[in-house]
Formats: C-alpha cells, structure tokens, sequence
C-alpha cells in the first residue's frame, strides 16, 4: 500500500502530466483538507448516508413483509411471481432515469432507487427462510391451537430471520453502489456528486478524495454495522454467506 | 446459504394440496398474468382518471409505435449489439485477469499479503464510481464503458477463484504430491479443474454486477447501448424511449440468463454432482 502511494508520488513529476489528468497524492491530501475546512463534505458525508439508511431500511421492510405474504399464501405466490421476476430482471439503474422524469433530481429518485435494489435480495431470502421453516414446527404449533398470527411469530419468522439477514446484507451492498451511481446522475449533493462533479470541473483530485472516501465508509459500514449484525445473528445459528455472493 | 435471487425460484411451495396436475398449471397461468393485465389496464386508464402531462407516461400504443420504428430503421439493434459487446469485451480482459492472479493470490502466500490491502480497498470503491476519472482518461465512450465493467468483473470473479482454489479439499493435493505430480502438472490436474466449478458458478454474479455496470456507466459515459439510449431520452422527454429501454433491458437479461447460465449450470454442476445450494 505504502509502495503503491510512494510509486504513485514520484510517478507525478516523472510522467509530467497535468494534475488534471494526473493528480499526485499530495493534491489529493489538499483537496481532502480544502473540502473538509469548507464543511462540504461532512454535509455531502450526513446527506449520503441519510439516503442510504433511509432506501435500506424501507426496502428491507418492503421485502420482508412481501417475503412473509407470499411465503405463506399459495395464490399470492402464483400470481406475483412472473411479475417479480420480470422486475427483477430490470435492474435498478435502468429505473433511473424514469424516475428522474417523474420525480425530478433530487432524494426520492435515489432513496426510491435504493430500496428497489435492496427490496429483491431481502424479498427472495426472506422466502427462502419461510420456504425453510420446519413443517413439523408449524404442525405442531397449530395443534396446540395457535392462529395465524401466533404460526408466524413463533415458527415462521424465527426461522426466516437467518435469510432475512443474509438478504439484508447482499441488499446493503447492491445499494452502496446504487446510491453512488444514483447520486451522479440525480442528485447536487453527496458523494456520487462530489466525485461526479470534481471531474466535470476539472478537479480530479477531488473526485478521487470522493473514490477514497466512499471506500472507507463501505469498508466502515461493513465493519461496523454489517459485520457485527452477521456476527450475531447468522453465525450464532451457524450459516454463513455463501462465497460467491460476497463481492 | 445464498442462492443466487434469479435462480431461487419463487415458484410456489410445495405445501398445501391443491387440485390436479394439469389444473393447477392453468391456475399459475392465469394467476401470473393478472398483475401484468391490471397494470396494463391501469396504463390505459389513467390518463381518463388523472391529469398529468403528456411526457410523464406516454400511451401503450406510443410506445409501440416507437419500438416499431426503432426495430424498422436498427437503431434498437444497434444499441443492443453496442452494448453487448462491450459486455463481452469487458467480461473477457475481468476475467483474463482475475483467474490468473486469484489462483497466485490462493497458492502463494506472500503474493496474498502484498496484493490483499490493496485490491480489498481497490474493491470497497465500485466499479461504477470510476467512471468520472474514466472520462477524463479515456473520454467518453468504449474505453471508459468497458474499463468499468472489466474492473466490475475483474473484482466479483477475483474472490471466486480465490475461494475456488481454496475449497479443494487437502487430501487430494496430498493425493496428486504424493503420485508425484507438481508445478504444472499439479495446476493443470487438479487446481484448474478443482476450482473451476466455483469459477463458473460465480460468473453468472459477476455477469449479474457486469451488466448493472454496463447500463450504469453507459448512461454516464456512453456515447451509443442501452444506457445511453435510455438516459439520453430523459434530456429530450422521450418517456416512451426510456420505457422501450427499460423493457428491453428486463427481457435481454431474463434471455441471457436463460441461455447462458442454465447451460452452463447443466454443463458443470449437473454433470460434477454438485448441487447448487
């Protein structure tokens, strides 16, 4: 790492490309402090991540409760699935800039994009979970004379919790990079914007302090927030994410 | 325990007793057109209900119209070929890199330690936050297009090969040393096809992330392909080329999944005896 950054300095001067094209890390670490003493990022840092929680959190909802409706009902299943897949089919991205002729730049095409994303991978393990649910549980739960309700809060939803976890987690990554991509395209604000907008004007070196700042809050989110949840929930039950979807 | 969502089918459970065979299939028929019908019903009838102009959702039968004209003069085409060329081009340099340093990354171990800080940074900043600094080096259009879609892939089919690599149990590394076999022949025998199954398994991931990248960074950076045709239309209110765009987008993908990934799931994991899980 350190190698990569000393290479990366002594290169600048070498190849002798304008910082426009080229910017070395000292400009990077300016642009950084410049951007930091003007409060804009910290600003641009709080309206992310506003977006962000707020596209997860309702599309994880969203998820889970169409998971459990159709997890549990025949006729729902049959009638909705063609039509989620067909959805699902059509990624995020390409529901943007739809949404920017309905709903104009600004923070309901982003959260609404956000929660599209997160909606699918939270709605297809949340069934899976619900699919999984022990039949003998359910039995035996209803002959001891529970209703609907009492089915789902005891036996259902427990055992769709692990799903609804791992679901949470592949939505939660999906979506960083939506709000990225959202937020050059539609929004003035924000992180997306900041390293949409450096190179626009010509600031490279701001839209990589942009690059370097969003890594380190991915890398912050999934160690602080989504790491921990893992650890106590999915681990403790003893199922992990699977490899593959990991990236 | 993931499946991937487009292979996790949520086709109905099996619970419950219902009708006969060929009943039920009638039932699932009908049942799943329902929700396209209504929301095509209400397409047609909202304009009678609500007032709103005219740009926001354009009629059904604009839409064809201009799906007709745009199959007529190839423009559609043309941005599907675009587009999925560069989808290839890319998934080939991701791949042709990825393989060759995932399986360096899985048998050596300080190349690991030099390369993971880097490139698990590297991959915390997604592929389609370069497209920016793409621009400026390589201007709009394939270069920068196709540099995030091989950075896209280059990153999901990294940690596959790694983990591919890795899941080959010890007792038949011990099993090829101990026949004698080593350097090359220990690769080509038992690393390559030992982690190819889970190479192949993860490209239909990577492909799933390589294709959001493609429209993403098309619509930034493109200059032609599906992205662009859709976010161009946004600046001119043609709704109705956006929609087209969108639908296309949904049945290209639901069309690639279908060839590509079932074969080459068939192929692979059918004949490997390996379930997906």
């Amino acid at each position: 790492m350190l190698i990569l950054l000393a290479v990366w300095q002594v290169s600048v001067p070498l190849i002798g490309m304008t910082p426009y094209f080229y910017p070395a890390p000292s400009d990077v670490l300016a642009a950084f402090v410049d951007l930091a003493r003007k409060g804009i990022l910290p600003v641009y840092l709080a309206d992310s991540m506003m977006r962000y929680f707020t596209g997860l959190v309702c599309g994880a909802a969203l998820g889970v409760g169409l998971g459990v409706l159709i997890g549990m009902h025949r006729k729902t299943a049959l009638a909705l699935s063609p039509l989620l897949k067909f959805l699902f089919a059509i990624v995020e991205v390409a529901w943007i800039p739809i949404f920017v002729v309905w709903f104009g730049y600004g923070i309901e095409t982003i959260v609404l994009a956000l929660i599209y994303v997160v909606f699918f991978p939270v709605l297809y393990n949340t069934l899976l979970g619900v699919r999984t649910a022990p039949q003998i549980l359910v039995n035996a739960v209803r002959s001891l004379g529970a209703g609907r309700w009492q089915v789902l809060r005891l036996v259902i939803l427990p055992s769709a919790l692990p799903g609804i976890i791992t679901g949470l987690r592949l939505g939660a990554g999906f979506a960083f990079r939506g709000l990225v991509f959202a937020e050059m395209v539609a929004a003035k604000t924000g992180i997306g914007y900041l390293i949409f907008e450096g190179a626009q004007s010509q600031q490279t070196a701001r839209t990589i302090v942009g690059m370097i700042v969003m890594g380190l809050l991915w890398l912050a989110i999934d160690q602080f927030y989504l790491r921990p949840i893992e650890r106590a929930t999915i681990q403790r039950w003893g199922l992990t994410v699977d490899a593959a979807e990991r990236t | 325990m993931t499946p991937d969502p487009a292979t996790a089918a949520i086709a109905p459970g099996r619970r419950g007793t219902g009708p006969s065979r060929p009943m039920r299939r009638l039932d699932a028929a009908t049942l799943g057109t329902l929700p396209f019908l209504l929301i095509l019903a209400a397409w047609w009838l909202l304009p009678y209900v609500v007032e709103y102009p005219a740009y926001m959702l354009p009629s059904i039968g604009t839409v064809l119209d201009y799906a007709r004209e745009a199959i007529a003069d190839g423009s559609l085409l043309r941005d599907v070929l675009a587009s999925l060329a560069r989808l290839t081009i890319g998934f080939v340099i991701g791949m042709a890199l990825a393989i060759p340093l995932g399986l360096a990354i899985a048998l050596n171990r300080h190349v690991a330690d030099v390369f993971r800080p880097v490139l698990s940074f590297l991959q915390a900043i997604a592929g389609i936050a370069w497209v920016p600094l793409t621009i400026i080096w390589f201007g709009m259009g394939n270069g920068s297009v196709i540099f995030v879609i091989a950075n896209t892939i280059f990153f999901a089919s990294l940690y596959n090969t790694v983990i591919g690599v890795q899941s080959i149990p010890l007792a038949l590394h011990r099993a090829v040393r101990s026949h004698g076999g080593r350097g090359l022949a220990l690769l080509t025998n038992l690393i390559l096809p030992g982690a190819m199954v889970q190479i192949l398994l993860g490209i239909r991931t990577s492909v799933a992330y390589g294709w959001r990248a493609l429209v993403a960074s098309e619509m930034i950076a493109g200059s032609n392909g599906l992205g662009y045709m859709t976010m161009e239309a946004v600046q001119w209110q043609r709704t109705e080329k956006i929609i087209l765009g969108m639908i296309v987008i949904g049945l290209l993908w639901v069309a690639m999944d279908r060839a590509v990934f079932t074969t080459i799931e068939r192929r692979t994991v059918g004949r490997w005896g390996l379930l997906q899980r």
